[in-house]
């Protein structure tokens, strides 16, 4: 239960020979995925590249990424779960409903084959997107993928990885861990963290109305999220920090431009395998770097008066 | 000057809806049974990152008590009975997230609806809701090994995702229909859901059972053992009847259908569907 | 970070074992970040009846980069369990617990007086994120130590008998890394993990290798930091950590490194004897003795304690292995060409046999191990237990009476696998200061650290004189963190940022035409976004390497 089995994107391209691609599609996505890392190029352990690895598409759709495949699964939408599941029991050769299989879309000889190319990869990897991450089940389909990936290393060396969006979502993820514990949905009201994905996680908080001001940095929500979570950014004061004029930036009551980073502005990347890549300013920018907005924000708030945090007891969980 | 807990309620009005969540834990019985009223009125809440007083949000009336009546909507009141070991809380109307998670005794009563985590992680004590509740009913909090311990929750209306994930011990019973992921990764209790639920009851669960009196859409990890007639269900008819949850009994009217699983585990959990004799 | 404030503490008794001073009542002045003789003006701190102990260093210890922090994301029921910290006028809020975030870890190390750390897993490829942590922990001077043991480009060399340019190679990934010293990590074993496998024995190859072994490996590295003249040995996790029987190995290993320096890191989980779980035991006597016979050794307890803790190591065999001993969640990330990292919380209880024995183990060996200078106080941190609970464990080691009453709360079954209940040894002041401070500051080659000698940094703990230990070093009255008062009456007072320690060793830089066509074929980045800027270590002192 739980956890996760990864690596960084080197081991793949260096050893992996059974690659499968799930609920993605970085033909379009990820265009340089295939080219430097996981499929084409040729590894230490992998001679030949492109020759010495196996592909596998698993989608509910057949994509441009599925001329890149071997072998392409089409299965039923939201039944990547129940695949996967049924995957976990295959390879404990564990009992399956032969006819409940089928409303997966594929055969229990296709699983079967599936199941056993896994086992007797010498490292498999699997690339989840967003078509499984966000589709029915969510984070428990994320869970079931990276489940599958740890038990597979009782017959041999198996990894999960997601496919992470644009942009720096990785490095939000590893900064908010090392000053909080927690990779996302943290709560810092009551001057200490606390998680709960769901509670805190930021489009439930605004489809709910719960928060009453909110600070957009390094996204644009107002394209991406479900209406009523635009409603309430366009409802409350918002600011945003974005070198462009976005969806978000036309809801907002303050838009500050700042300087693209990683073309204006130096910093840290990460990649999406948790890498960290530096960040050279190429260019000069007339606007401040984000860095520099918030400095000056919290500069600001500084001179107002101190407001500590509540003084009523932590909440712990008992043992 | 010790002060005992008079027999009579302690009583809370709310006066206006919180603009966003105000959190509630000091609303226990056991905080407020020996407190005055004055006392109770100056407690400390939270709203968002302010503290403020139980008086900002509630009218108080009567000393504390074992008895704490809440009226009003608190749909956006969290933690309400956290932790609770004795007493009753009464509350007329919605109630917000976390209401009486970790609570290890005594007994929460809703006439309305509740929100997501109602009874998270809690060790005993009857929490009961009129209306419909969210997500997570007596689950786990991310992360941890186990839900509920033990207790009893009864939902009248419907009832969200991951209802008794992870749960040990215990009885949830939901009324309405469930949505997905009804006893996740389950290791122990009973699920008894009246109305049935939508899709992947019972994933990934190593021990306990889930009844549904409505056809479930099984997960192929499910495989069918037995028609029969359980009779330890007379155990939890009995717990269930005053509450207006009527078990049938395997008869003329019908047959339970036992399936084992999570074979994906692999677990050794039970799910009785219950399939009447047709007509 | 050096102060500017002067300061004279009056009336202590100091135990200072890098000067020979042993609890001598006397005055201690401070000015501009340094001990001095004398100072004029300036505060005085009266530290009559209390004791005064140079700052703590801990010589193993993970509390930043990629490892550590995978662990965070994966146990927010930890983080839940302890008590958080609540931000205020001074301090940032954050997390406690088995593994904290960066500024708690900075305030809960100089809350127990420790002023010097060692972060001892550092892979080259992700040291810029170590680097960018420690930036954020405070307080405290850091040195981190890279991992070696299971770089591809190294064992290739070793293999191909091109020692002399794996020297050069070890001498530019310090650099890149900018680390103090070198780590290796079940050498050779990481890499067949990369296989799903482990390394067999000790002198077998490596599997995926014809020739090199992890006794080649081993040697091969301790004299390659003896050669570059690293302040600090090679910091060696032996072959098969935990494992029943394992004190083989480990004699093995003790053997190999004849004629070398070398730092055995969190002995405790290498003295094991047994066939299986079943007849799992002590053998801490057999490896206390073998110890003692080898004066180029120093070593760390990695003492355990019971309770909840997450276990964090780049031994990735191992860490698949614990997680299927105990069904807990598992984390693993492998990290190309260089290292892995496994990931699994864990319980240790009294009632749980094997527990038992690796409790008393780590306190066996501080207890036998004769030469406090060569064996200093850790919990491999979080793998043991926490950092915060060391005083713990120097309770255990100065109070029998309070021993006694721990050991009778074990099975039964537990004390014929054990030694601890025969031995009577109690440590003195003089000796915690040792384990705790002087030893590991000479082990790490700081001998500005652990010293409260005239020249040396101000970095100072003022504790209580108490009879229980445990409380006395939990609550110290005052920490002097490079002159600054940072602690007073056990409150934080003053957030300073704290030092990063590294080394530049001497190598040939036209190794890197030699690494860069390797790199470019087997990395997945840009060579020149590889080496960590100097300018990337916040307060960077580049130590000498003689």
């Amino acid at each position: 239960m739980g956890g996760k089995v990864t690596c960084t994107l080197g081991e793949v391209k260096n050893r992996a020979d059974l690659v499968i691609y799930w609920g993605g599609n970085p033909a379009e996505c990820h265009p340089r995925h295939f080219t430097k890392y996981a499929l084409m190029p040729k590894g230490k352990f992998v001679p030949n590249g492109r020759k010495d690895r196996t592909m596998i598409l698993v989608d509910i759709r057949e994509t441009p990424s599925a001329k890149a495949a071997d072998i392409f699964l089409q299965i039923k939408p939201t039944k990547d779960f129940e695949m996967i599941t049924v995957l976990r029991a295959i390879i404990k050769e564990q009992p399956v409903d032969p006819a409940i299989v089928a409303e997966i879309g594929l055969s229990l000889e296709q699983l079967r084959d599936l199941a056993d190319r896994m086992k007797k990869a010498k490292f498999g990897v699997m690339f989840f997107g967003m078509g499984l991450s966000m589709t029915r089940g969510k984070h428990m389909n994320s869970a079931a993928l990276l489940t599958l990936a740890a038990e597979l290393n009782a017959f041999t060396k198996f990894v999960a990885m997601p496919m992470r969006g644009h942009g720096n979502v990785t490095g939000g993820d590893v900064i908010m861990r090392w000053m909080t514990g927690y990779p996302f949905g943290v709560n810092l009201a009551r001057g200490y963290p606390r998680f709960n994905p769901g509670e805190f996680s930021t489009i439930d908080m605004l489809i709910r109305g719960d928060c009453d001001a909110a600070l957009i940095l390094g996204a644009d929500p107002g394209a991406t999220m479900p209406q009523p979570a635009i409603d309430h950014l366009a409802r409350v004061p918002t600011i945003t920090l974005d070198p462009k004029v976005t969806h978000t930036s036309r809801i907002s009551r303050v838009h500050i431009t700042t300087a693209v980073t990683g073309i204006s502005a130096p910093g840290t990347a990460y990649r999406m395998d948790e890498i960290p890549l530096p960040l050279r300013p190429a260019l000069k920018s007339p606007y401040p770097t984000d860095e520099e907005v918030l400095r000056r924000i919290r500069q600001k708030i500084a001179c107002k008066p101190l407001q500590l945090p509540p003084t009523v007891p932590m909440m712990t969980d008992a043992e | 000057m010790q002060l005992t807990a008079t027999t009579a309620k302690t009583v809370l009005t709310l006066k206006q809806r919180p603009h966003i969540p105000l959190e509630a834990e000091v609303l226990t019985p056991d905080r407020l049974a020996f407190k005055t009223r004055d006392e109770i009125a100056a407690l400390p809440l939270v709203l968002g990152k302010r503290q403020v007083r139980v008086d900002d949000y509630f009218d108080v009336e009567g000393d504390g008590s074992h008895e704490l009546e809440i009226h009003g909507d608190v749909g956006r009141v969290k933690w309400i009975g956290r932790g609770m070991t004795r007493g009753r809380i009464v509350i007329r109307g919605n109630a917000g997230m976390h209401l009486g998670a970790f609570m290890s005794g005594g007994a929460i009563e809703v006439d309305g609806n509740a929100s997501d985590w109602v009874g998270g992680e809690m060790r005993g004590g009857l929490i009961r809701v009129t209306g419909n509740a969210g997500g997570q009913i007596g689950a786990a909090y991310r992360g941890s090994m186990s839900g509920m311990r033990d207790g009893t929750i009864l939902i009248g209306g419907t009832a969200g995702l991951e209802v008794g994930m992870r749960m040990k011990r215990g009885i949830i019973a939901i009324r309405g229909k469930v949505k997905d992921f009804a006893g996740l990764q389950m290791k122990g209790g009973t699920i008894v859901l009246m109305s049935g639920a939508e899709i992947r009851t019972g994933a990934w669960m190593v021990r306990g059972t889930i009844i549904s009196l409505a056809p479930l859409r099984l997960l192929p990890t499910f495989a069918f053992t037995s028609a029969y007639d359980p009779t330890f269900l007379n155990l939890y008819s009995k717990c269930l009847a005053p509450y207006g949850f009527a078990l049938p009994r395997a008869g003329k009217e019908g047959i339970y259908r036992r399936y084992m699983g999570d074979s994906a585990v692999p677990g050794k959990g039970e799910l009785l569907v219950w399939q009447p004799n047709s007509p | 970070m050096r102060g500017n404030s002067i300061l004279r503490i009056v009336g202590g008794r100091v135990y200072d074992p890098a000067n020979g001073v042993d609890g001598v009542v006397r005055d201690l002045c401070i000015c501009d970040g340094k001990i001095v003789a004398d100072v004029e003006a300036g505060r005085t701190i009266d530290a009559t009846g209390m004791v005064v102990f140079p700052g703590g260093v801990d010589v193993h210890t993970h509390v930043a980069g990629a490892a550590l922090n995978f662990a965070r994301a994966m146990i927010p029921e930890d983080h839940r369990r302890n008590l958080a910290f609540v931000r205020d006028r001074i301090r940032h809020g954050g997390i406690g617990g088995s593994t904290p975030t960066t500024y708690i870890t900075g305030y809960l190390y100089a809350g127990q007086g420790y002023t010097t750390v060692n972060e001892a897993a550092v892979p080259i490829l992700t040291a810029r994120h170590t680097h960018e942590e420690l930036r954020d922990t405070p307080i405290i001077d850091k040195s981190t130590c890279v991992l070696m043991a299971n770089n591809e480009i190294v064992l290739d060399l070793l293999e191909a008998g091109e020692y002399e340019r794996a020297k050069e190679v070890v001498g530019w990934s310090i650099w890149a890394a900018k680390a103090y010293g070198v780590k290796a990590v079940n050498p050779g074993g990481v890499t067949a993990w990369k296989w799903g496998k482990d390394v067999k024995g000790f002198r077998e190859p490596v599997p995926g290798y014809s020739k090199v072994t992890p006794a080649d490996i081993v040697s091969s590295l301790a004299k390659i930091v003896d050669e570059l003249r690293l302040p600090h040995a090679v910091h060696l996790h032996c072959n098969n950590l935990g494992a029943p029987g394992n004190v083989a190995t480990t004699l093995e290993t003790m053997k190999a490194l004849e004629g070398s320096r070398a730092h055995l890191a969190h002995l405790q989980y290498h003295a094991y004897g047994g066939d299986d779980w079943t007849n799992f035991r002590s053998e801490s006597v057999r490896i206390a003795e073998e110890f003692n016979r080898n004066p180029n050794l120093t070593t760390d307890a990695g003492a355990v304690l019971f309770g909840n803790t997450v276990t964090i190591t780049a031994d990735g065999p191992w860490q698949h292995l614990l997680h299927k001993l105990t069904g807990r969640k598992w984390g693993n990330i492998d990290v190309e060409n260089e290292t892995g990292c496994g990931v699994v919380p864990y319980v240790y209880k009294e009632k749980n046999l094997v527990n038992a024995v690796q409790w008393a183990v780590g306190l066996e060996l501080l207890l036998l191990i004769d030469d406090p200078w060569r064996i200093y106080l850790t919990t491999d941190h979080p793998n043991g237990a926490a950092f915060w609970r060391y005083p713990e464990i120097i309770r255990l080691l100065m109070d029998l009476d309070f021993r006694r009453e721990q050991i009778r709360k074990l099975a039964p079954a537990a004390l014929n696998r054990i030694f601890l209940p025969e031995l009577n040894r109690c440590y003195t002041l003089y000796e915690i200061a040792i384990i705790t401070s002087a030893g590991p500051a000479r082990a790490l080659g700081l001998a500005n650290k652990g010293n409260l000698g005239v020249g040396a940094d101000a970095d100072v703990a003022v504790f209580n004189n108490d009879k229980d230990a445990a409380k006395m070093f939990s609550y110290p009255r005052y920490v002097i963190k490079g002159g600054e008062i940072v602690i007073e009456e056990g409150e934080i007072r003053n957030t300073v940022e704290g030092k990063g320690l590294l080394v530049r060793p001497h190598y040939d830089p036209s190794v890197e035409d030699f690494i860069r066509p390797l790199f470019e074929k087997h990395y997945t980045m840009s060579f020149d976004n590889y080496p960590v800027e100097l300018e990337r270590v916040e307060h960077a002192e580049v130590r000498p390497c003689n």
